[in-house]
């Protein structure tokens, strides 16, 4: 398969930059009637400040793609089996380090496009000299010093997601001490050069002895100052999701809170350290539809003042259509149509993405009509070279059965895999005309 | 509700579960027979017997026999034990001491090599370290204690001569003085090292032998609810957000797990008691469970009715600790309304 057709279909309008690009993606489960094809070689690319829908039924492997950015597989039995997933740091910004200006849109990030690279972290640079980063390869620590800080992720269920037996506030804190630990001394009025037990204090990294050495005298004080600024830090993140009053929702424990609570908890601690991308793995599958549309309404706003691009995992086409600027249909591990929402939902190419879009349910519709896709989605034990979607289309035709369609471009930045478009080698040919029986 | 307002509370409900429970021991005892046997010889006339009867009120109703019992306990009068030939009394304390220094022993065995095998096994799911785990902890719920205890004995005392038998070396212990009882205490408290090795020595296998079944119920219990605790979303989260897995086992997972498991050890307590009796008889253990077995045999009630009394107490104080324990991991925990 060949990975960078997308790209080519890209090339022919300015390309945006991208901060992640995943190619040729494949995950596989070992279980014990044979290898599980969960991501079966997907490509696509995140640009920097838009929302990407990934969409598909349960089991297509959008959830794995998700958390493969952050290497949050189970293993075993969970393998990247192969493939590469370059990201691409947000610099800070060089004309105001930071703090927000005209040109960085009040961000303080410099888009992907002309950053540079960041000294801290090791990788490669590209043409434009932006650094790169290959998250399938970098080690253990590389990728704990980009999990919550550069790629953060919010979780399906908030009620699952926070630890129940810890108040929000430490939560949160965790995320300051490990990421921002300078920031925080700075705060607290110590130099950044700070080391010993107040540094493994503003770190989460106290030894045995160190809470004896806080609680004396001299250091007594400044662990004082810290927690200040820590806290001062935790009610800003809360602020920023608009929860009523930050500073006593810090004592409270998860079980206290309603799930939308939980939630802005959860995307409060997701963008503390403003990531460039966010992994949303379905976060408003467990709310009500109410929360739902608020929610959403906070990722996008905080989404627009952080120039953080956003991966949502979704199964719910309509919410994507509200929400993404570009959309990725998954079918059985493979991403069968790629392109903007305008262009996915105005003129669907592939099947599965017009069974999905039809099986929606409208307004207009009539009682007791819901369209359902025929079938259920295949086992992906050791799958064969066909179409996968094969055996469910409407559509299909004897070529489908016996080569496995491409992701092929079939206007700008809009790729669809099927033989609709593009054709097979051999045998007869679908079309939108030939509905099977 | 504030801790230490809980704490207050349970301590004061205490004494009426205590009264209660001394009128269950006292019942319960009395349904095996009269207590009189012990004071008697065959050579006693009818008329003797009934004299003595009169004089530990035995021909008095039970429920006044009862007072007579709870006054003399409140003066601090146990009765007599006739396996001692004394006092109770004056023979309790010193047993107390061997037993609680062979149950804290066995005890601090197993709940920290329960807590860091089940630990160790339960972040390593069926991988090696787990199975090995596993078979410990197997085997260590399946043997019974007496005859893992003399297993012991015949390999470590009998065969290879390691392992000292009793409680200590006469000629050792003649010369430092016993302030507490507690004989590894009163050695370093006389400065004594030769002493202090002599009583850790003699106390290894019988600790080993009494903390093996509790470990292996720990162990497995922190296992399970560890693996649980990891299969968990917020582990996840917690690992998103960036911690290292130290952190994450250690400050997120380990403490969740330890919720279920130290309910398991305060069961566990009670399961030590109940084995000094066995490991005491075989070690020649001079503690409570030695006597205790002596006196249910030869129906000296005086004795069995203070043990039994003592270790109700016991257990209530445990209990009320594990719940205190349970509130510090447990931080959700609300105590009482």
């Amino acid at each position: 398969m060949q990975p960078v057709d997308q790209e080519k279909a890209v090339q022919a309008r300015p390309r945006p930059a991208s901060v992640a690009s995943v190619r040729n993606l494949r995950v596989y489960f070992q279980s014990k009637r044979g290898m599980v094809h969960a991501v079966d070689g997907v490509s696509f690319d995140i640009y920097d400040g838009e929302t990407l829908g990934l969409v598909g039924e349960t089991g297509c492997g959008k959830s794995v793609t998700g958390r493969s950015f952050l290497k949050l597989l189970p293993v075993p039995p969970g393998k990247i089996a192969s493939g590469s997933i370059q990201f691409k740091p947000h610099a800070t910004c060089r004309n105001c380090d930071g703090n927000g200006c005209p040109s960085c849109e009040g961000t303080g990030r410099q888009s992907a496009a002309n950053s540079r690279g960041r000294s801290n972290e090791k990788g490669i640079r590209d043409s434009v000299d932006a650094e790169i980063v290959e998250l399938l390869e970098i080690g253990r620590e590389e990728m704990r010093r980009i999990r919550g800080d550069r790629i953060a992720m919010i979780f399906q269920d908030p009620g699952k997601a926070l630890n129940p037996t810890l108040p929000i506030s430490e939560q949160l804190s965790e995320v300051f001490l490990l990421h921002r630990t300078s920031e925080l001394l700075e705060a607290a009025g110590l130099p950044a050069s700070t080391g010993g037990a107040l540094r493994r204090f503003a770190s989460q990294e106290q030894r045995f002895g160190d809470s004896l050495l806080m609680a004396l005298p001299p250091n007594r004080a400044f662990r004082n100052r810290l927690v200040g600024a820590l806290n001062k830090m935790v009610i800003e993140a809360l602020g920023d999701t608009q929860v009523p009053n930050p500073a006593k929702l810090m004592a409270r424990y998860p079980h206290e809170l309603s799930g939308g609570m939980k939630q802005r908890v959860m995307i409060a601690q997701a963008l503390a350290c403003n990531p460039d991308i966010l992994i949303a793995d379905e976060p408003t599958t467990a709310l009500d539809v109410t929360v739902e549309a608020r929610i959403l309404e906070l990722i996008k706003e905080l989404q627009k003042k952080r120039r953080t691009s956003v991966l949502y995992i979704s199964h719910d086409l309509s919410l994507v259509r509200r929400i993404c600027d570009r959309v990725a249909v998954m079918y059985a591990g493979k991403v069968v149509e790629i392109g903007s929402t305008d262009a996915i939902f105005r003129d669907p190419r592939h099947p599965y993405t017009r069974g999905l879009i039809s099986a929606v349910p409208s307004a207009g519709a009539r009682r007791g009509e819901l369209a359902a896709i025929r079938g259920t989605v295949p086992e992906l034990v050791d799958p064969a070279p066909t179409c996968r979607f094969a055996g469910r289309c409407p559509f299909e035709a004897d070529s489908c059965r016996r080569f496995e369609p491409e992701l092929k471009p079939v206007s700008n930045g809009h790729a669809v895999a099927c033989f609709i478009d593009s054709a097979a080698p051999s045998g007869r040919q679908p079309t939108f005309q030939s509905a099977a029986v | 509700m504030q801790l230490r307002d809980y704490i207050l509370r349970r301590v004061i409900i205490l004494p009426i579960l205590i009264l209660g429970v001394s009128i269950i021991v006292f019942v319960l005892t009395r349904v095996g027979g009269s207590p009189i046997g012990i004071y008697l010889s065959h050579e006693m006339t009818p008329d003797e017997v009934a004299q003595i009867e009169a004089r530990f009120n035995l021909d008095q109703p039970v429920w006044v026999q009862y007072i007579y019992w709870a006054r003399g306990i409140f003066q601090g009068d146990f009765g007599w034990s006739g396996v001692a030939a004394a006092p109770v009394t004056d023979v309790f304390p010193n047993k107390l001491a061997a037993t609680m220094e062979l149950a804290i022993a066995s005890g601090l065995v197993a709940v920290f090599l329960g807590i860091s095998l089940g630990t160790y096994a339960g972040a390593r799911r069926n991988r090696l370290p787990d199975h090995a785990t596993r078979i410990v902890a197997v085997s260590g719920a399946s043997l019974p204690q007496f005859w893992f205890g003399i297993l012991l004995l015949i390999v470590f005392w009998a065969n290879l001569g390691l392992a000292p038998i009793g409680r200590s070396d006469a000629s050792i212990w003649s010369s430092i003085s016993h302030p507490t009882g507690i004989y590894t205490v009163d050695a370093i408290l006389a400065g004594s090292i030769s002493a202090f090795w002599d009583a850790i020595w003699h106390l290894i296998l019988p600790a080993l032998t009494l903390g093996y079944g509790a470990t292996a119920i720990i162990a497995r219990m922190m296992r399970s609810s560890l693996v649980e605790e990891l299969q968990q979303d917020y582990v996840d989260a917690a690992r998103a957000k960036g911690l290292a897995e130290r952190i994450v086992l250690r400050r997120h997972a380990r403490r969740n797990a330890l919720v279920p498991t130290v309910t398991v050890i305060g069961l566990t307590f009670g399961f030590l008691l109940q084995g000094t009796i066995t490991v005491e008889i075989i070690f020649r253990w001079p503690g409570l469970g030695r006597w205790m077995a002596d006196s249910v045999l030869r129906g000296d009630q005086a004795t069995l009715m203070t043990y039994v009394l003592f270790t109700s107490v016991l257990f209530l104080l445990v209990n009320l600790v594990v719940d205190v324990i349970y509130a510090y991991l447990d931080r959700r925990v609300t105590l009482g309304k």
